[in-house]
């Protein structure tokens, strides 16, 4: 199968600060790829380093076989981007954008353009500096969707749209995956992610500490386990596997790393009146990795 | 505690205050500048005239030469007593000093009171400690500390001028005329706080300002043209600093109009400003407008497109300039002749004609630096494109960085070479209404002749560029700075001095005074590629640079 993002040992520094440091990443064509990370945790240096928008101080970045760093046009070819923060010139209007962003990319699906202003409920008649900054991403996500590129890089591309038109984005992205295109999808918005990608890459500090699709993610993370006794709650701690122990009465909440037949075995001994245990969602994930108050990697800001 | 109670209190006079100190520090620095470019226009202008007219015979003919030039008064305001020193300093640098200050005044005022509101960073400070109204009057507080940042310096200058044997222009005087010029400088900081509060952007707030300087100008030309028509001069706010007369008969009463304009202004902006909402304006913004795709077809297209009105502008005021120097390239040839310090300037610089050409060959050198200012503004506009993340959308396309750079040059050379022609082609224009004996492809090569050092310049630039993204803007400018300082004060040293050398201006001849020097021409050509091929080389391994 073909690749279509591959970076070797990629790695940037800013002066003393290590934007990323070795990132080692595949991504197959087709696949749509969660990226996360706190504020600077790296994400956007991975974007314009795949773009070539800024040199590596090591490694490789290659889309679809071609060096991003040694030919950035080539590559570009077959790239969409669509940035967290539109920059668009203000004395352009919308119309003039798309235009204009179509005739330099080359390809642009008319028809497919059309709709997209119809679905976003774009005025493409107004000014760049008269339009909101929900309504300045809309111009640049049409811009990157009409190309039908077989890479759609998006870099927190929901940022400043409404629920509703964050749904039309989805329903876009989801029709991209069923076409074929490729998507790698940086966001903070997780149910977004959740909803969207095939597999989800966390990166922290600027490396790269967790990549999996989610349900591998589920099956090392720890299980949630909620129950109800009928008699008083045995000794746990000795448990194997059993975290984050909570006990309120005959009730008790845990977590439960590896297989769950210890902890059952120990409350079937008592009579279980209930028990509830689910997976834990991706925010849930995605904490565990950070801390609940999503400390780590805040000293970054200058490299995102 | 009681300390830290102190504290506390500062903290929120300080947070109140945030807007005025904020608008001081940007216009009390760039004021400050200016003052400098202006007390050292005064200052050159005022020494320059002993050297250029030392006799009292010169003095009288240069004098005469003008006498009843109705072209000149017209541009340059009325002449009087040409052969005295002040008045020779208030016809060189006076219209210089007014047309700038009233541009500065106006730019600075519709950035602080709607280019920051357009940014959305007026609405940090309203969100504080702070009203619509009041930050106004902060602002307005701002801009009265920016002027008198601009007025120091250029009194300082003009003054310690003054004062010199050769000058002998008195404190009094000196003040009352720097005070004069400086006035139009007040006048547009007021208009652009009124017109700020009109239009709906900086943009539009900066036509209309620029609409009110034009009609203020055409009416008083037509005033200066006309012995009967004198009376305009009352109806704009440049007539009434001509009425003013600075260093050839002070008329303090044309303060009156002058101080009630900006009073009246000042007032009513912030009254509008208090009353009206945040983002609202008196006059309605066209926010749509029909699609013109024409030019954007790709990223040449792009690049005029968007340096569109700087280029209509720098080719206007190229021709204008043309014009002008052809307009009066008789009576001034004629006065050159008079003039022992002229003379040996054009003969520095490799003269040899006399008479209108003479004249012509030593305005264009001029010229040249009013081109490489052009450049120097395409350079900015390149690097404003990188800093504001505009470049992003292109080169995230399949455009390759050396194309853009090298297409963003390519319009830049093309500028230079259009307006430099036009020029040229301008002074034939002025100089035969004149009836003056210039012919009219010496004057086309006189304007292709000042693009070799604009080249060179933007050489430079594009080095800058591609080495320095940050530091670019600041380079070109030094380079044009330094070149016209050098050019201004070359007359002092000899033709072989090496300081003379570090000037490109200086590397051409003085065209149609003297045959074009190719040689000199092809090495500034030369040297402007290789600076250029190095800037792009550079510029497509190095990361792109934000704000």
């Amino acid at each position: 199968m073909e690749t279509a993002i591959r970076t070797e040992h990629l790695s940037k520094t800013f002066g003393s600060t290590e934007a990323l440091v070795d990132l080692n990443l595949e991504v197959q064509v087709g696949e749509v790829i969660g990226y996360l990370g706190p504020n600077g945790a790296g994400k956007t240096t991975t974007i314009r380093l795949l773009l070539g928008l800024i040199g590596a101080t090591r490694g490789r970045a290659e889309i679809f076989g071609v060096d991003a760093q040694a030919d950035p046009v080539r590559a570009h070819r077959r790239v969409a981007y669509v940035p967290g923060e539109a920059s668009l010139w203000p004395s352009l209007t919308g119309t003039e954008t798309l235009h204009l962003l179509g005739r330099v990319q080359g390809t642009v699906d008319t028809a497919y353009r059309d709709l997209l202003i119809q679905r976003f409920e774009l005025d493409p008649s107004k000014k760049v500096r008269a339009y909101s900054k929900g309504n300045r991403q809309k111009v640049i996500l049409i811009a990157g969707l009409m190309t039908r590129a077989d890479l759609l890089l998006l870099d927190e591309p929901t940022s400043g749209l409404d629920p509703l038109m964050e749904r039309a984005f989805r329903d876009c992205v989801a029709e991209a995956r069923d076409r074929g295109q490729t998507v790698f999808l940086s966001s903070h918005i997780l149910s977004e992610v959740e909803a969207l990608c095939d597999r989800v890459a966390i990166l922290r500090s600027g490396y790269l500490v967790e990549v999996g699709t989610l349900s591998e993610m589920r099956h090392l993370s720890a299980l949630q386990v909620e129950a109800e006794l009928d008699g008083a709650v045995p000794d746990l701690s000795t448990v194997p596997g059993v975290s984050a122990l909570e006990v309120d009465g005959n009730r008790i909440r845990c977590q439960v790393t590896g297989p769950v037949e210890p902890l059952l075995t120990v409350l079937t001994r008592v009579g279980v009146r209930h028990l509830i245990s689910r997976e834990p969602s991706l925010e849930e994930l995605f904490l565990a990795h950070y801390g609940a108050d999503g400390s780590e990697g805040g000293s970054e800001d200058a490299v995102a | 505690m009681r300390w830290r109670k102190r504290e506390e209190v500062y903290g929120e006079r300080r947070a109140a205050l945030a807007v005025a100190v904020t608008t001081a520090k940007r216009a009390g620095w760039q004021g400050a500048l200016w003052g400098l470019v202006f007390g050292g226009t005064i200052a050159a202008s005022a020494s320059a005239y002993a050297g250029l007219f030392p006799t009292a015979a010169s003095r009288a003919r240069m004098a005469l030469s003008f006498q009843g030039n109705t072209a000149w008064a017209a541009l340059f305001g009325p002449l009087r007593r040409l052969d005295t020193v002040a008045g020779y300093t208030v016809y060189k640098s006076g219209m210089t000093v007014i047309i700038l200050g009233a541009i500065w005044g106006l730019l600075v005022a519709t950035r602080v009171l709607r280019g920051e509101e357009d940014a959305g960073r007026w609405e940090l400070f309203l969100s504080g400690q702070t009203t619509r109204g009041r930050a106004a009057v902060q602002a307005a507080i701002g801009l009265g500390v920016g002027f008198v940042a601009l007025w120091v310096p250029t009194a300082v200058l003009t003054v310690a001028t003054g004062m010199s044997p050769k000058v002998n222009i008195g404190i009094g005087a000196s003040v009352f005329f720097v005070t004069s010029l400086l006035a139009s400088a007040a006048m547009f900081m007021a208009i652009g706080m009124f017109v700020g509060q009109l239009a709906a952007t900086r943009h539009d707030a900066n036509l209309l300002g620029a609409g009110v300087l034009a009609a203020s100008y055409l009416i008083r030309m037509a005033a200066d043209s006309d012995a009967s028509l004198a009376w305009l001069r009352w109806l704009s706010p440049l007539g009434w600093i001509e009425e003013l007369r600075p260093l050839t008969g002070s008329r303090p009463f044309a303060f009156i109009p002058i101080v009630a304009l900006v009073a009246v202004l000042v007032v009513v902006s912030i009254r509008v400003a208090r009353q009206r909402d945040l983002g609202a304006s008196a006059l309605a913004s066209r926010d749509t407008a029909k699609p013109r795709t024409l030019l954007l077809g790709g990223q040449a297209g792009l690049t005029v497109r968007l340096t569109r009105p700087l280029i209509a502008g720098w080719i206007f005021a190229l021709f204008v300039t043309g014009l002008v120097f052809g307009l009066v390239a008789q009576a001034a040839g004629t006065a050159v002749r008079g003039a022992r310090g002229l003379e040996e300037a054009i003969e520095r610089l490799g003269g040899t004609t006399s008479g209108a050409a003479s004249y012509l060959g030593f305005v264009f050198v001029i010229a040249a630096g009013l081109v490489a200012i052009a450049v120097a503004g395409q350079i900015t506009a390149a690097r404003n494109e990188e800093a504001a993340g505009h470049l992003d959308n292109l080169l995230v396309r399949p455009v390759a960085r050396w194309r853009w750079l090298v297409v963003r040059l390519t319009v830049a050379l093309g500028l230079v070479v259009v307006a430099s022609v036009l020029a040229g082609f301008a002074a034939w224009l002025g100089a035969v209404s004149q009836h003056a004996d210039v012919g009219l492809g010496d004057l086309l090569e006189a304007g292709l002749n000042v693009v070799p050092p604009a080249g060179f310049v933007l050489g430079i630039g594009g080095l800058a560029f591609g080495l320095w993204p940050r530091g670019a803007i600041g380079v070109v400018y030094g380079l044009v700075v330094w070149s016209f300082l050098v050019e201004t004060i070359a007359a002092a040293f000899d033709s072989n001095h090496w300081l003379r050398d570090t000037s490109p201006l200086l590397h051409i001849a003085p065209v149609p005074a003297a045959d074009p020097n190719w040689t000199a021409a092809a090495w500034l050509v030369a040297l402007g590629l290789i600076a250029a091929a190095l800037g792009v080389a550079a510029f497509g391994r190095r990361d792109l640079v934000g704000a």
